[in-house]
């Protein structure tokens, strides 16, 4: 007889009633449940101490009100986290924006079809640069005095950018839309909050740039991530937009490094989702679309990305992203797609399959992003809205397994395009409205 | 060959640095660091030997870390949120990089030269990546399927219907006002010291495109004085 979970035969069951194990593996759980853990209790609540400078004058918190008509969400420790649903500042991705439109596209879209009104519910404008974030991981050059200061020029901007329409100081609220920005955002104002020097220096530079509020500088309550509004809003998409059963699909996630293994505390764990094990979002999202999500051993491993690396030591990108991703979501998970969170993961994973060729590593799998996935499931165009024609990986096989044609779609997006020429365009917003300064 | 005085400078630079006691507090030589790293894969690296360097203090072994190890480092992360002692080797290795700038090192020169394409975009436009940058000619490694819809950049990008995106040299329009803002912070964070200290050249190139972007910024503020 073979054991049980790798044990020998002389394991035997202990036949306890539900009630009795439970009891009897009460106190492994307590241990093993990350969000348990007393890590947790030595650990500082940075906005705690964030509270505490505003009571002291020393800074402005960007609160997030009833009129963000928050949700609640538990975080590694079971700690707190406000995520807004109305009235949100797209800050956008370098990554996203320049190579996967699709992501912000299908997002805004999703909001759209969620009855948000651009200029009221959400506003994308020009008023925002990078985060920088991808050029310090991968360079070092820059530093903290630098990435603080454009955190707080963005998130400055983000607080005064509802004046032009008429609305009150903080009434949009930054929704990052890449990981590694909002891991960034979430390490830099912790710098923020603990060093008064550093609070000193950045200072002048946004009193230099006009912008301060009342003398102050001015901190978001939250760090919030797209894909954290997409978890908080998932049950209503489903629900109310999804047009297409996704049931027979397999799909894999892949969790952005930089979502949840910076400032880890932060990141969003749900205990209906992977036992409240591992960070739920993205894969929560698949669940509520009620598409299977496979797991695979690889599933806590990085993308390959490496800031770096992508863009000048690309070997170890391509054979990192092939061996331990695509190869495992395709071998193990047998996924029909593998869903992303953030810009470089999906880049990283999306581009590099085909020169696995090489060495003879044919493996393939479609890569979008949840609210790609989502906005399909939701009857979105797979090109004008999805964009799907800016990804390397075969998307075209999850697309048809959807039963949609990606022939016919392809076909009536090339007659769009000549519209576009003639300058018959279709916008998810009013274009005027971008046009920040 | 640097002296031990110098390499004692380098690594008192890295000590001082407000998030050095942020980012290492202990080591066990558990090495889950090491285990869990994407770079320990297929580098002579080990983010655990860069803490223990730096934990005893091995001034010399730091200065040669510094040479080329710290940049195999992916700052993914994941040593730092499985470290039991509550340490980022990642960031550790962020501190010495910048360190690494500061003096110069003519390794830091040869690993970032491929990356100067991307800091002039960065320093100019507040992007750091842009279309134009990631056509199918400039990777071919990335495979013939690249783009699955045939047309011209400037044609596929006006079908995003976002008016943000619809650009071809930047990911996303930035408005010249914000531009104009990202040359302070540059300025007065000694970015750009930094990329002349790096590279000279680069740091000319984009010397001359602060001050035409400055100068049309003020000629559209004139502009909008006198409109008034």
């Amino acid at each position: 007889m073979s054991g049980i979970a790798g044990h020998g035969e002389f394991f035997q069951p202990t036949n306890l009633s539900a009630a009795e194990a439970e009891k009897a593996t009460e106190w492994v759980k307590k241990r093993v449940d990350r969000r348990e853990l007393d890590l947790g209790e030595r650990m500082d609540d940075v906005r705690e101490h964030m509270w505490q400078l505003e009571k002291e004058g020393e800074i402005i918190v960007h609160r997030i009100s009833d009129a963000h008509k928050p949700a609640m969400v538990k975080t590694l420790f079971g700690w707190d986290k406000k995520i807004p649903t109305l009235q949100l500042w797209h800050h956008k991705s370098c990554g996203q924006c320049g190579n996967i439109p699709g992501y912000p596209t299908s997002l805004l879209w999703t909001m759209n079809q969620l009855g948000m009104q651009p200029g009221r519910d959400y506003l994308d404008e020009t008023d925002q640069t990078s985060c920088t974030a991808w050029n310090y991981h991968g360079s070092g050059i820059g530093n903290v005095e630098s990435l603080a200061a454009v955190f707080l020029r963005n998130f400055h901007q983000a607080y005064v950018s509802g004046k032009r329409m008429g609305h009150q100081p903080g009434h949009f609220f930054p929704l990052v839309h890449c990981g590694t920005s909002f891991g960034n955002y979430k390490e830099v104002r912790k710098y923020l909050v603990e060093n008064a020097t550093l609070r000193e220096r950045v200072k002048k530079i946004l009193g230099k740039l006009g912008r301060l509020v009342d003398g102050k500088i001015v901190i978001p309550e939250e760090i919030v991530h797209y894909s954290e509004w997409v978890h908080v809003m998932r049950k209503r998409i489903a629900s109310e937009l999804q047009k297409i059963d996704v049931s027979h699909l397999r799909t894999t996630v892949h969790m952005a490094c930089h979502y949840s293994k910076m400032v880890h505390e932060d990141a969003i764990y749900d205990p209906e989702v992977l036992g409240g094990n591992r960070a739920a979002v993205g894969t929560s999202m698949a669940e509520a679309l009620g598409a299977q999500v496979i797991d695979y051993s690889t599933w806590y491993d990085c993308c390959g990305f490496g800031f770096r690396h992508i863009i000048s030591e690309r070997e170890f990108t391509r054979s990192f992203t092939i061996e331990r991703k695509i190869k495992v979501a395709q071998e193990e998970a047998k996924a029909d797609v593998m869903l992303g969170i953030d810009t470089g993961c999906v880049t990283t994973m999306d581009k590099n399959q085909w020169i696995g060729r090489a060495h003879e590593q044919q493996y393939t799998m479609p890569i979008m992003a949840d609210i790609q996935f989502a906005a399909l499931a939701c009857g979105a165009d797979p090109f004008k809205i999805v964009q799907l024609q800016w990804h390397a990986s075969p998307c075209e096989d999850v697309v048809e397994k959807m039963g949609l044609s990606w022939g016919e779609s392809k076909k009536k997006f090339e007659a769009y395009l000549e519209e576009v020429k003639a300058g018959k365009i279709e916008y998810l917003y009013n274009p005027e409205l971008a046009l920040s300064a | 060959m640097a002296t031990y005085a110098e390499m004692q400078e380098v690594f008192e630079d890295i000590r001082s640095d407000f998030r050095y006691d942020h980012e290492l507090n202990g080591c066990l030589n558990c090495g889950i660091c090491t285990a869990t790293c994407p770079s320990a894969h297929f580098y002579d690296y080990s983010p655990r030997e860069i803490v223990q360097l730096l934990w005893t203090e091995n001034v010399e072994q730091v200065y040669d870390a510094m040479q080329e190890k710290i940049w195999a480092c992916a700052q993914c992360m994941t040593c730092a949120a499985r470290c039991p002692f509550k340490n980022s080797p990642g960031g550790l290795v962020a501190i010495m990089r910048e360190v690494a700038i500061k003096h110069g090192f003519q390794s830091a020169k040869d690993v970032l030269r491929p990356f100067g394409r991307v800091m002039l975009k960065l320093i100019t436009t507040g992007n750091q990546l842009s279309p134009d940058m990631i056509q199918p000619d400039h990777f071919p490694d990335w495979g013939p399927n690249i783009q699955k819809v045939e047309g011209d950049l400037k044609t596929l990008r006006k079908a995003i219907p976002m008016k943000t995106l619809q650009t071809t040299d930047t990911a996303w329009e930035v408005a010249l006002k914000t531009s104009v803002e990202m040359y302070t912070i540059w300025e007065m964070t000694g970015v750009l010291k930094q990329l002349e200290t790096m590279d000279e050249n680069l740091f000319d190139v984009i010397e001359d495109f602060i001050e035409e972007k400055r100068e049309e910024y003020d000629e559209m503020l004139e502009e909008q004085e006198e409109a008034k």
